[in-house]
């Protein structure tokens, strides 16, 4: 019944902010944030639940944006299709990356994974004939007309990813998770084949952040790779870490924080950039449990 | 029902098990006993799958198990502990013993999508903690618990698998003479079930009274092998523990 | 000397001379790892900040305060960022290194270092903006040559310095106290506490030798780099590699890998196109990591149950 109650809440707010904030700009920060929440979503089951430190989500990002608004501009595929098509492929491309990952430990797969996502953003960047580079894709329209449908969408589509990936942690396929993360040989003696699992969640995680990508390009308009360099995994690992890694509300708080946090700093001019990277540190260093863990407290 | 065969293995140049050989009966207890260093750890290792032998051959029920991965042997019915307990120390107690049922698990994965958490064993969970004395913390964080506890979680947690055979490393080791009675008593109920114990050991009292077969290694080498009594007359083997000074 | 047997000694020569700068950002990383298992990801944000200095060293404090010639002015900036990499090595460790040393966490403070470079990076951005800085070295402005080789005073100057430094290193480790009592630390840190050296303290000082050489490579690379308050991502993943590529912790294998890497880039620019050469230099990554993940001088373990 709680989660029940919980649900309800969170259709209500996402069903008021585009009223509650009605300026052309705040809508449109709206829109961001829920890219966001996506995008920390992602994230959040290959690290927080499986316990891999992954630098390259930036990466499917950008596959998700680039592969969609190719199959659209270019091959004029219907929106929707072209979409599922780029999810797949992100999920696909996960999986590949993961076949990699999965044999490294700690350090080494955050510098694989970073590594990817630098590799995937000189792709972007070079392959002129395809993703015209640096000139960028010009002309790109949303699925949906108007600022708040748009938010309407990716929030929906938000909170059904939640809903169903809060399902899956409840589950015992959430226990093998956590049980890979706290300890990989003891969850082989009960017959866990970690690396699938990792694989799995690799996969997940890649096509959910393909998801959030396939969005960007209409919000905004034009597509450049700048967008998809290995800051933006940065920005998404200090959503997932400030808001609660670990638990499945963490990263959307972190997510909704870290979105609006710069934006009602906006006095403080550049500076106010550096909220993630302080925020992230003092995080780290104080509140290992992030925002989350500060409320349980109470 | 468990056989090696002419096991070896070595790291980095250091022979630690060497031409060792034994062999489980069904529904018995068995210990593996030596003194420190004898290679017993490392053997256990290599019957669960944490080590790959450099030589030697392995079956279970009839079947040949070399080369097979640790998680692997769990679905032909093998469970261990570990001497340096693994728990899922953040996880609670009720949520390490319901991961040991990880290899049953065989609801369709789009219901977990669609329903979460099905409650499948937990009931079962509940009693094989009730089983080990700790029903009542089943909420507590398993990294809250004091040491004895933790072992016999770590015992619980395993059960899940339902396992033919339940190997044991040291797991008389840190728990005072209360705890080892009752570690005692959980064993013997546990073969009583039908499953079928290897329990490598240091602590006689425990091996003396529980089990019906010794295995002694020393130096990574087989060294001696039979009853307990027979075991506890052995000069060589006396010698073994105590250095020579007291053989017959 | 043929035409080609000249080209291929100047492609030769250009990556000694990158190679020695990649070397030098990348020994500090490995040198970290070897006495922490830790990896500084601000690293190469020291690198920039090294940069900057010796820009704002160069153009505005040696010639307009100081009165000074240039190459004095540059000279200086090596020693000014020297310094300054050694001021945040000191201040990185005080603050999140040292507190986080007792819990043996492997990931955060990894993570924690990730927050300081992205707050170094805003920072940067704030106060210089995102347009490229450019300098030149006065150095660079005199070739000279040997044969139909040529070098600037520049890349005579870089390999002079990473030699020497390089060479100052390796007789520290080797040869003083404190560099064995370091070299102690970095094999079993227990054991070395309770021979009465402070691990603390060698840790401390391993950190800020890392970052003093971070600040200086960057000096030496500013006038090469594009300099913006990002310059550090573009080289961080190269040092990555480096480091993985030679072995992380150990220092013979990162110069080796380091200069190969130099010498790799020499070679695809002239036929590749630079673009290309990030990514050629990470597929070497991810396959070194996959086929050999201790690097090129390997070593073996097993873990331990």
């Amino acid at each position: 019944m709680r989660r029940a109650a919980f649900f309800g809440i969170a259709i209500a707010l996402v069903a008021a902010a585009p009223w509650l904030l009605h300026t052309p700009y705040w809508r449109g920060i709206l829109v961001i944030c829920a890219m966001n929440v996506l995008l920390a979503l992602s994230l959040n089951l290959v690290m927080g639940y499986t316990g891999q430190l992954n630098l390259g989500q930036s990466a499917f990002f950008g596959i998700g944006a680039y592969v969609s608004t190719i199959l659209v501009k270019t091959y004029h595929w219907n929106f929707w299709l072209a979409s599922l098509a780029a999810v797949a492929f992100a999920g696909v491309v996960g999986l590949a990356l993961a076949a990699f990952a999965v044999r490294l430990r700690g350090h080494y797969l955050a510098i694989a994974s970073l590594g990817f996502a630098v590799i995937t953003y000189q792709v972007l960047v070079n392959w002129e004939k395809v993703t015209e580079g640096v000139r960028g894709i010009y002309g790109i329209l949303p699925p949906v007309g108007s600022t708040v449908g748009l938010f309407y969408l990716i929030a929906g589509i938000g909170v059904l990813v939640y809903w169903l990936m809060d399902n899956l942690v409840r589950s015992p396929v959430g226990d093998t998770l956590r049980a890979i993360r706290e300890d990989e040989v003891s969850a082989a003696s009960l017959g866990v084949r970690s690396y699938v699992w990792k694989a799995f969640a690799f996969s997940i995680g890649a096509g959910v952040a393909g998801l959030a990508g396939v969005f960007y390009p209409g919000f905004v308009g034009t597509l450049v790779p700048d967008a998809f360099n290995i800051v933006e995994s940065f920005t998404m690992l200090a959503m997932v870490i400030v808001g609660g890694m670990g638990t499945m509300i963490g990263p959307v708080v972190g997510a909704v924080v870290l979105t609006f946090l710069p934006e009602l700093l906006r006095g403080f001019g550049e500076l106010r950039l550096m909220v993630y990277g302080i925020a992230l540190t003092l995080v780290v260093l104080f509140m290992p449990g992030g925002i989350v863990q500060l409320v349980k407290r109470k | 029902m468990l056989s090696a065969n002419n096991i070896s293995k070595s790291f980095g140049g250091v022979r630690a098990v060497r031409n060792v050989s034994l062999s489980v009966p069904e529904k018995s207890v068995c210990a593996l006993i030596g003194p420190n260093g004898a290679g017993k750890s490392t053997m256990l290792n290599l019957l669960s799958g944490v080590y790959q032998p450099d030589a030697g051959t392995l079956t279970f029920g009839g079947t040949s198990m070399t080369g097979l991965p640790a998680y692997a042997r769990v679905r032909l019915g093998i469970a261990r502990t570990f001497q340096k307990i693994r728990l899922f120390k953040q996880l609670s107690l009720l949520e390490n013993v319901l991961a040991g049922f990880h290899i049953h698990q065989d609801t369709p994965f789009w219901k977990y999508l669609v329903v979460g958490d099905t409650g499948r064993f937990r009931e079962e969970a509940r009693e094989l903690l009730a089983f080990v004395g700790l029903g009542a913390r089943a909420a507590d964080r398993a990294g809250a618990l004091p040491y004895g506890q933790q072992r016999m979680l770590e015992i619980a947690r395993a059960l899940a698998t339902r396992p033919k055979l339940f190997m044991l490393d040291e797991p008389a080791a840190g728990l005072n003479p209360a705890e080892v009675d009752f570690l005692l008593q959980r064993l013997v109920d546990i073969a009583k079930r039908g499953t079928t114990l290897l329990v490598v050991e240091h602590n006689m009292d425990l091996v003396m009274n529980v089990a019906q077969r010794v295995f002694v290694l020393d130096h990574g080498e087989p060294l001696f092998e039979g009853t307990p009594r027979e075991v506890q007359a052995n000069p060589r083997v006396i010698e073994a523990y105590l250095g020579g000074e007291f053989a017959a | 000397m043929s035409d080609l047997a000249a080209l291929v000694v100047q492609q030769g020569l250009n990556g000694v001379y990158l190679g020695c700068l990649y070397v030098m950002v990348a020994l500090g990383l490995t040198l970290i790892y070897g006495v922490l298992n830790q990896i500084n990801f601000a690293h190469a944000d020291f690198v920039t900040v090294g940069a900057f200095t010796a820009f704002f060293a160069v153009t505005r404090l040696a010639t307009k305060v100081l009165g000074l010639p240039e190459a004095a002015g540059y000279l200086l900036s090596l020693v000014l960022a020297l310094g300054v990499g050694a001021l945040l090595g000191l201040a990185i460790n005080a603050a999140v290194f040292a507190p986080l040393r007792e819990r043996g966490d492997e990931l955060r403070p990894l993570i924690a270092t990730i927050g300081v470079s992205v707050l170094l990076e805003n920072a940067q951005l704030a106060l210089f903006g995102p347009i490229p800085y450019q300098f030149d070295s006065p150095f660079g402005q005199h070739t000279f040559h040997i044969g139909r080789i040529f070098f600037t005073g520049q890349s005579v100057l870089v390999i002079g310095v990473s030699a020497l430094s390089i060479g100052a290193l390796y007789a520290f480790m080797r040869f003083s106290f404190w560099g064995k009592a370091l070299r102690a630390v970095a094999q079993d840190r227990e054991t070395a506490g309770l021979m009465g050296i402070n691990p603390g303290l060698l840790i401390g000082l391993t950190i800020v030798i890392a970052s003093a050489l971070a600040g200086m490579a960057g000096a030496l690379l500013g006038p090469v780099l594009v300099l913006t308050p990002f310059a550090g991502a573009t080289v961080v993943v190269k040092a990555f590699a480096i480091v993985i590529i030679g072995g992380f912790g150990n220092m013979q294998g990162t110069i080796i890998a380091g200069i190969l890497v130099g010498i790799i880039e020499a070679f695809t620019v002239q036929y590749l196109g630079s673009g290309l050469i990030d990514l050629v230099v990470f597929v070497l990554l991810l396959v070194m990591l996959v086929l050999r993940p201790t690097g090129i001088i390997a070593e073996r373990k097993e873990e331990n149950v």
